[in-house]
């Protein structure tokens, strides 16, 4: 193009500088408002629609199944969403906290880990639900979650299930190995291990959850208390005396499952996820799980079929009481909520007896009234809720239910790790937590 | 306008500049660009400077702590684990891609057949998002399926798996930054060798200079200028590991953004901690950016002006 | 001349590295794609097959169900949605601004150049993690979080240098002489601009475009940070999450990572000279 013809196409088309300007400011205006139409699209409160979050289903499907229930008999008011959430609970957590501090979510009924609701309670993000939660309810249900749900004496949260650490066991192959029950003490459970894996070809001896997550504390912990050690000297406030032969022994133990060639090194990176088709798929002797399993496994889920597979307890050192930890899940309302009467009815329909009956026989978890648990239909229909009842009442420790346990559980998630993989010999583990867990402690006050 | 020589800005300065409507118009021009990156990138580290000096938590602003946050960090065993990892990281991932890259440039700096292919699989490891590219190698590295897992567990390397050592994590995430740059940074290192003009060769070859003379007295002085730029991005892109560290690692490696990241915004303790190493972060870049500016004469485009 | 007897024995000493270079060629191509293939095949072959001890070679029972799986799951398919206008946005407003900042920088005259080159420069050196605390709470502030809005605006500030470096590159190689011929008719600065440059610099602008958005899209750490749900998340921050939606389906998780690597690599194969000259224009002359 000659300079020339340019010029004469500029002078054709004489744009000044202001037009200039004002077509860019369209455009920008246009970018802008494609950009903030992102605003957390679909369905939040305040729309007939009550979002539920929770981590995702089991294979049975039991809760999309109580939720599409819900819907059905609720056509006309309102609706309820659910929102699935990571499977990891630390991820999980983690997401609740950014929402809540980025000024309350689209969450109306919160589907979580016991001891959240402590944690939430102290930074007034869960409702207090004290007035439609009286004590006479409140004794209808396990007293350990109830615990968990209190602050200040308010209570903040009601028990959804629990769970607590079993040992499952292949009963086939341990009968083909000459043994006849599952193991009561850990040194039981690596002869057993080693020398069933031996005898009938499975790969593994022992599959559990030993990665730098939630469910590897849940783990640590068992084996510290079934030595006789603890973290803190309460449950929910106390000294911190990890520091101790005893839990030293215990995370001994737990790394001894590596050295000894009963766990294969991959469980320190294994969560529920990874551990569970291990066991499912026949490649284990023994996995340590939460109930919930069983009902996997009955459901047809897995290669193994339940009546190869014995629950039984945690095992102990000799002179010890058994310990699993407590686990579980509870309803709580987001206090910013726009629909808090609606959530209650969705969190009273969620926890009644027939509801709890339902994931009961349906999923094999063990709802949190007391009198499920002495119901013979469920009974029967699982037998893992007999064992866990008497776990349950007898021998489940929650983990510290503390302000900050957050971060207590950051601390416990890498040495216990540690620990586990042997980057840090069990007594160095346990004096750095003393340290660390202390300080947390302190600025809890 | 002898008082323009004697100082720099006279009185007519800035009438001079504002006054005259091109140089207005190319102030407008720039300003908005300028403007995004002060206000949204400048001020938010004076802000995070205050915050590191105050007892903040994300929601809450505390008060003023002086340098204890500081103290607190450079006590934190995480920190130093993280500061170790880092700078093992940087040193070491810049050092064989910059020893790779330059091979590779020197071995392609002539016209052969094939050359597309060749650029082709230069650039498909740098296409691949960091993140996108640390999933796959954590896949190769998986206990049970990882093929590299399996390899390395067969000739007898390793005996355990790589992702839960946190020493292996690192090498392996070594290696893999090694495989994802050192393409670019043989790009890079092959533009500034094609600058140089091949007669400068051609006269030290008849002055009877060999190969080695030839690398060290010709190729490395021209190539200077292109490999402080390189090495100087590649050492502050290292230095700022995020993402590889994060997705390959899961928590099990951790960087000085790791660290910063957990801190702020996955535990509820640490933000204060968190804060004072965002801050550490940016002053070291800084340093090691007037490092390579001042003292290795790494020159700027905006001295080539 | 030494020549004669030179080439005689250059051109055996030739054959020798010819055949050596080719050969370095081969594995140097090989090593950089390796991974891509593999992971291909990982997604590509049925779940037994995966988990084979040792792992074969060539895939033996292939299956489909992986990729089906992958593009049907709605988290993902708004993950690419979401990427899309994050990148596209971004890169929109980068080429708007960002050409007209170079336009200035390449072609006019003013005193703070210098001032102004370096700042844009220092913010590739910008430690992006030092910010992440201080923008959450202003964003949270303006309500900004869980929304494009706020990547887009961190995404568009960390491309800049990138997209001014590489216009300023191309500018740069225009003649000087048409925008005095126009000026010369009567144009102002901004029409010189408009109507001259812009249209000789198109192919250097679609270059910049294709590396800004290939940047923006990226982006992890800000994605990561400020959202915080599948309505907004990009593929970078979906898809390392995806072991907690799948599980262990390992073979999805290959899928998912090579659906979203693939549109690069084809994108960057198909203008890879056109990349290659815009790197190395920015790092030569930059």
């Amino acid at each position: 193009m000659t300079s020339r013809g340019q010029s004469a196409v500029l002078a054709g088309r004489r744009i000044n500088r202001r037009d200039f300007l004002k077509m860019s400011g369209a455009g920008l205006a246009g970018a802008a408002l494609l950009g903030t139409s992102g605003c957390g699209g679909g369905g939040g409160s305040g729309s007939g629609n009550l979002v539920f979050s929770m981590g995702p289903d089991d294979p049975n499907k039991t809760w999309t199944t109580l939720i599409d229930k819900f819907n059905k008999e609720n056509k006309g008011s309102f609706q309820v969403t659910y929102r699935e959430m990571p499977a990891d609970t630390g991820q999980y957590f983690d997401k609740l906290r950014t929402e809540f501090q980025a000024g309350g979510g689209n969450i109306d009924v919160i589907g979580g880990d016991t001891i959240w609701p402590i944690q939430f309670a102290a930074q007034g993000w869960v409702q207090d639900l004290s007035d439609k939660f009286p004590e006479p309810e409140q004794n209808k249900f396990l007293p350990a979650p109830i615990q968990a749900s209190i602050y200040e004496d308010a209570i903040y949260g009601v028990p959804w299930y629990e769970d607590a650490g079993l040992l499952y066991s292949r009963s086939d192959l341990l009968e083909q190995a000459g043994y006849s029950a599952p193991p009561k003490t850990w040194d039981e459970l690596k002869e057993m291990a080693l020398k069933t894996s031996q005898d009938t070809g499975t790969p593994n001896g022992f599959v559990f959850q030993g990665r730098n997550y939630e469910g590897g504390v849940c783990n640590g912990l068992e084996y510290i208390r079934t030595h006789g050690g603890d973290v803190l000297s309460g449950v929910t406030s106390g000294e911190v005396v990890i520091d101790s032969p005893e839990a030293a022994a215990g995370l001994e133990t737990y790394h001894s499952m590596i050295t000894d060639g009963v766990a294969p090194q991959a469980v320190a990176s294994y969560t529920e996820t990874e551990s569970v088709p291990v066991f499912g798929n026949g490649e284990a002797v023994f996995l340590r799980e939460w109930p919930g399993t069983y009902g996997d496994i009955a459901g047809g889920n897995y290669k193994v079929k339940k009546d190869q597979v014995a629950v039984s307890q945690i095992p102990v050192t000799p002179g010890n009481e058994s310990s699993s930890t407590l686990g579980g899940w509870t309803f709580m309302i987001n206090a910013q909520t726009d629909m808090p009467d609606e959530a209650w009815e969705f969190v009273k329909f969620m926890s009644s007896f027939e509801s709890f009956k339902f994931i009961a026989t349906n999923g094999g978890y063990i709802a949190a009234r007391k009198a499920i648990l002495d119901d013979t239909e469920v009974q029967e229909a699982i037998p893992t809720v007999k064992l866990a009842k008497d776990v349950l009442l007898d021998y489940a420790t929650s983990r510290p239910v503390t302000e900050f346990y957050g971060d207590m559980s950051l601390e416990m998630q890498d040495q216990f790790n540690n620990a586990l993989t042997g980057d840090t010999p069990p007594q160095q583990a346990c004096e750095s937590l003393q340290n660390s867990l202390t300080s947390i402690m302190e600025q809890a006050e | 306008m002898t008082t323009a020589s004697s100082e720099k800005k006279g009185r007519g300065w800035f009438k001079e500049e504002f006054g005259n409507p091109e140089r207005r118009t190319a102030y407008y021009m720039v300003l908005p660009s300028l403007f995004i990156i002060v206000v949204v990138a400048f001020f938010p580290v004076l802000y995070g400077i205050v915050l590191s000096l105050t007892d903040s938590t994300v929601s809450a602003f505390g008060s003023f702590v002086g340098l204890e946050n500081y103290t607190e960090m450079f006590q934190d065993p995480d920190f130093l684990v993280s500061l170790t990892n880092t700078v093992i990281f940087t040193v070491v991932s810049v050092a064989l891609e910059f020893i790779i890259g330059l091979g590779i440039a020197l071995a392609v700096n002539r016209a052969f057949r094939g050359r597309g292919l060749v650029r082709a699989a230069i650039l498909v490891p740098w296409a691949f998002p960091t993140v996108i590219s640390a999933v796959m190698w954590r896949l190769m590295f998986q206990p049970g399926i990882g093929i590299f897992q399996y390899l390395a567990e067969t000739i007898g390397i390793i005996s355990r798996p790589v992702l839960s050592d946190p020493t292996l994590l690192l090498i392996a995430a070594i290696l893999i930054d090694v495989w994802k740059t050192t393409p670019f940074m043989a790009l890079l290192l092959l533009a500034g060798l094609q600058v140089i003009p091949g007669e400068v060769y051609e006269a030290a070859r008849v002055d009877g200079a060999n190969v080695w003379q030839r690398f060290f007295r010709i190729t490395l002085p021209l190539l200077k200028g292109a490999i402080l730029v390189a090495v100087l991005f590649r050492t502050l892109d290292a230095y700022r590991v995020y993402d590889l560290f994060w997705a390959f690692g899961a928590r099990e490696l951790q960087s000085l953004s790791t660290f910063v990241y957990e801190g702020v915004r996955i535990s509820q303790l640490q933000f204060g901690t968190g804060n004072a190493a965002a801050i550490f972060i940016f002053l070291t870049s800084f340093l090691i950016a007037m490092f390579f500016i001042r003292v290795l004469g790494m020159r700027t485009s905006a001295e080539e002006e | 001349m030494a020549s004669a007897t030179a080439t005689k024995g250059a051109a055996g000493r030739g054959a020798l590295t010819t055949v050596l270079f080719y050969i370095f060629l081969v594995v140097f191509v090989f090593v950089s794609v390796f991974p891509l293939l593999w992971v291909f095949k990982m997604s590509i072959v049925t779940k037994a097959e995966l988990f084979a001890s040792p792992p074969t070679i060539v895939p033996q029972n292939v299956t489909g169900a992986e990729w089906a799986q992958v593009l049907g799951d709605p988290t993902f398919q708004q993950a690419l949605v979401n990427s899309t206008i994050i990148s596209t946005v971004t890169t929109v407003i980068c080429l708007f601004f960002g050409s007209i900042a170079a336009y200035a920088i390449s072609r006019l005259r003013f005193r703070f150049k210098g001032t102004v080159m370096t700042l844009i420069l220092a913010i590739s050196f910008f430690p992006a993690v030092a910010i992440i605390a201080p923008l959450f709470i202003q964003f949270t502030q303006f309500g900004l979080i869980n929304t494009y809005a706020s990547v887009i605006i961190t995404d568009t500030v960390f491309a800049l240098p990138l997209t001014i470096w590489l216009l300023v590159a191309f500018f740069r190689e225009l003649p000087v002489d048409l925008e005095d011929a126009a000026k010369v008719d009567g144009a102002t600065t901004i029409q010189a601009f408009r109507k001259v440059i812009v249209p000789l610099a198109a192919p250097g602008v679609f270059t910049t475009a294709i590396l800004t958005f290939i940047h923006a899209w990226n982006e992890f750490l800000f994605a990561n940070t400020f959202l915080f749900d599948e309505t907004t998340q990009p593929v970078t921050v979906v898809i390392p999450n995806f072991a907690t939606v799948y599980t262990v389906d390992y073979g999805a998780q290959a899928a998912a990572a090579v659906v979203v690597t693939v549109p690069l690599v084809i994108l960057v194969l198909i203008f890879q000279r056109r990349i290659v000259s815009g790197l190395t224009a920015g790092a030569v002359k930059g």
